[in-house]
């Protein structure tokens, strides 16, 4: 994050920081994220946040099991067809094996758009607004924009102290 | 969604977020390494030298040093893979089952419970391999193009399938498990002191930010990734199941074998917990985590299993008799129930299917050490339970001449107590090195266990 260019709400009590979400969304102010210890799910629905990773999830899943089915067919009936006991070579009971890697394939290729997606990856270095989201504290960031007079600065202030932040910083 | 409030407090003794995260930061940040890891890592990792020297013996000599014999083809090598595999269903039945039930007592137990799906399921892992006796040939498993012809591996045996089943289901685990841990790792990186260890769980937390965005993305892929990760609970065992059913020896040609085994691997898995969750919360003190509630909750589930286990073994018996095949009758009646494997036979139904109904007492229930004592009994009995399946079919087949008993030689021994020494060591290093408990998750119900508290107090006023 640039520095000297936020605001930012420090609470102590997740319903507090969920209320000054709400006042905030309320009064048409932008908030730029909020950092937390665990998850709020009001805070997305405030937000209007949303994620498409499950019509992803479902693709990968569908690619799965039919390239897996692709693959057990060429092999055991074009490639190289060998007779079981007389049964036919495109069995019923590859059902099996496409079950479980239709999973292996969601899991993986979900975990790989989670990660690309959030941008994360070993070793990245991170800035936290504050560190102590990571223990106990809430923080809601907003973003101070050319057109934010003192008036709407203070207002801002006010809000978050009303709805119970401990802190108002800048950073 | 749906909460329950019948569990009442999840969380005692009037915690703070500050509180969670340094009581489980302790182990593995602030405190120093007890006396009690270092006797416990040495024992463990005594056993797995042990091992080792098995796993060494059988490569050097061959399978012909296990006790095994041209009737009993199968010995403790997959009684043991089957027992693991089964204790290796403990983390996803409880952290994903009770996920999707968004049942909120898992949380303080989750994380321990997916560490020893991972471990439990790679000492597993090693049966298989080592009953191939030239391990160096294990790749010829996978299916690749290859110079022996375009041939492929058979992919309507269940063999092959639990090549598949099993490795997918230890990457699944695997990745579910890690990415649990990753805000927990990102809250070792901020708060840590030591700057090694800011370093290697800053690598390892990815990045972590905690954002709401990446919360709710966080949120999403762990549950997909769970709620994909659930059916193979069932479908593991199931196809480990279909080892022994789709083999036509009277004993193990039944259909109820599948959902009687996954039934069998929940039950060993809780009762793993179980066992391993009392000594953790013992020496680390977290009783105020881990509740009485909780063991108490586990207790119930697993008095349920045993009923079902119970109805199994007598559906099992019921239909050899009903069925009126010689063989299975002599299977069940001749030489489980009676003849020279009934004692493994009644330790089995003792262990599993009666002492377990103990648990109807609240008294006993509310007794940690009793608790403790009775899951030792159910591992023990799980253990019975794959003897009698495997030995008792294999060692009298429809040729009395071919009949033999089956004794384990010290080989066998050695690779068991070396997986063991595996599991007890990993177990260990997971003690030491990372967050026991799921530190976002604990604050997550914090509020909500409070909350019921105080429901609580103003009912009993």
């Amino acid at each position: 994050m640039k520095a000297n260019n936020h605001i930012l709400g420090v609470f102590d009590d997740p319903d507090a920081a969920t209320t000054a979400v709400e006042q905030l969304v309320k009064n048409k102010i932008a908030i730029k994220d909020v950092f937390s210890p665990f998850p709020l799910e009001h805070v997305w629905k405030k937000l209007k946040m949303k994620t498409r990773i499950p019509y992803l999830t479902f693709t990968y899943g569908a690619l799965g099991t039919a390239s897996v089915y692709g693959f057990l067919y060429w092999s055991s009936v074009i490639n190289y067809p060998l007779i079981f006991g007389g049964k036919p070579t495109n069995s019923l009971s590859f059902v099996v094996v496409m079950f479980v890697l239709t999973i292996l394939s969601g899991v993986i290729f979900t975990l790989l758009t989670y990660l690309v997606r959030e941008k994360l990856w070993p070793g990245k270095q991170v800035n936290l607004p504050d560190p102590r989201t990571m223990d106990d504290k809430f923080v809601i960031v907003i973003e101070k924009n050319k057109n934010m007079d003192e008036a709407l600065t203070k207002k801002i202030d006010d809000l978050l102290k009303n709805s119970g932040a401990v802190e108002v910083n800048e950073s | 969604m749906y909460n329950a409030k019948v569990r009442g407090v999840l969380i005692e003794g009037g915690k703070t977020y500050q509180d969670i995260t340094r009581d489980v930061l302790r182990p593995l940040d602030t405190g120093k390494t007890p006396l009690w890891w270092w006797i416990a890592s040495f024992f463990a990792s005594a056993m797995l030298v042990w091992g080792v020297w098995g796993f060494y013996n059988t490569i050097v000599n061959g399978i012909g040093t296990w006790g095994l014999n041209n009737s009993v083809s199968w010995g403790w090598a997959i009684i043991n893979f089957v027992w693991w595999i089964g204790i290796g269903h403990a983390g996803t039945a409880f952290s994903i089952f009770l996920l999707v039930l968004h049942q909120r007592w898992r949380t303080s137990i989750n994380r321990a419970a997916e560490a020893m799906t991972i471990f439990a399921v790679m000492a597993a892992g090693m049966f298989p391999l080592i009953h191939m006796g030239r391990i160096w040939n294990g790749f010829f498993i996978m299916p690749y193009p290859n110079t022996r012809g375009p041939l492929w591996d058979n992919f309507n045996s269940p063999l092959f399938w639990d090549v598949v089943a099993i490795s997918t289901y230890l990457t699944a685990s695997f990745l579910f498990w890690y990415v649990g841990m990753m805000p927990d790792f990102a809250t070792i990186r901020e708060k840590t002191t030591s700057a090694i260890k800011k370093k290697v769980y800053g690598i390892l937390s990815f990045g972590w930010l905690g954002s709401a965005r990446g919360w709710l993305r966080f949120e999403t892929a762990a549950l997909l990734m769970g709620g994909l990760t659930a059916p193979l609970v069932v479908s593991v065992h199931s196809i480990v199941a279909m080892d022994f059913a789709a083999g036509v020896l009277p004993g193990w040609h039944s259909t109820i074998f599948p959902p009687f085994f996954v039934i069998g691997a929940i039950f060993s898995g809780f009762s793993m917990v179980l066992t391993l969750m009392i000594i953790v919360r013992k020496v680390y003190k977290y009783e105020d985590y881990v509740t009485k509630g909780h063991l108490d909750a586990i207790a119930r589930i697993l008095t349920f299993i045993s009923l079902i286990m119970g109805v199994a073994y007598i559906t099992e018996a019921f239909i050899a008799w009903y069925s009126d095949s010689p063989y299975e009758m002599y299977v069940f009646f001749k030489n489980r129930i009676t003849g020279p494997y009934a004692f493994e036979f009644w330790a089995m139904i003792s262990c599993n299917a009666i002492i377990p109904q103990l648990f109807w007492f609240k008294k006993i229930r509310k007794n940690i050490t009793i608790v403790f004592i009775i899951s030792i009994f159910i591992n023990i009995g799980m253990w019975f339970e794959r003897f009698v399946i495997v030995v008792t079919s294999l060692s009298k087949t429809w040729l009395p001449a071919t009949w033999h008993t089956y004794h384990p030689t010290i080989t066998e021994i050695a690779i068991y107590v070396g997986t063991l020494g595996f599991f007890f060591l990993g177990i260990l290093l997971f003690l030491r090195l990372l967050p026991v408990m799921a530190i976002s998750e604990l604050k997550g119900i914090l509020k909500e266990t409070s909350s019921v508290k105080k429901i609580n107090e103003n009912e009993s006023k």
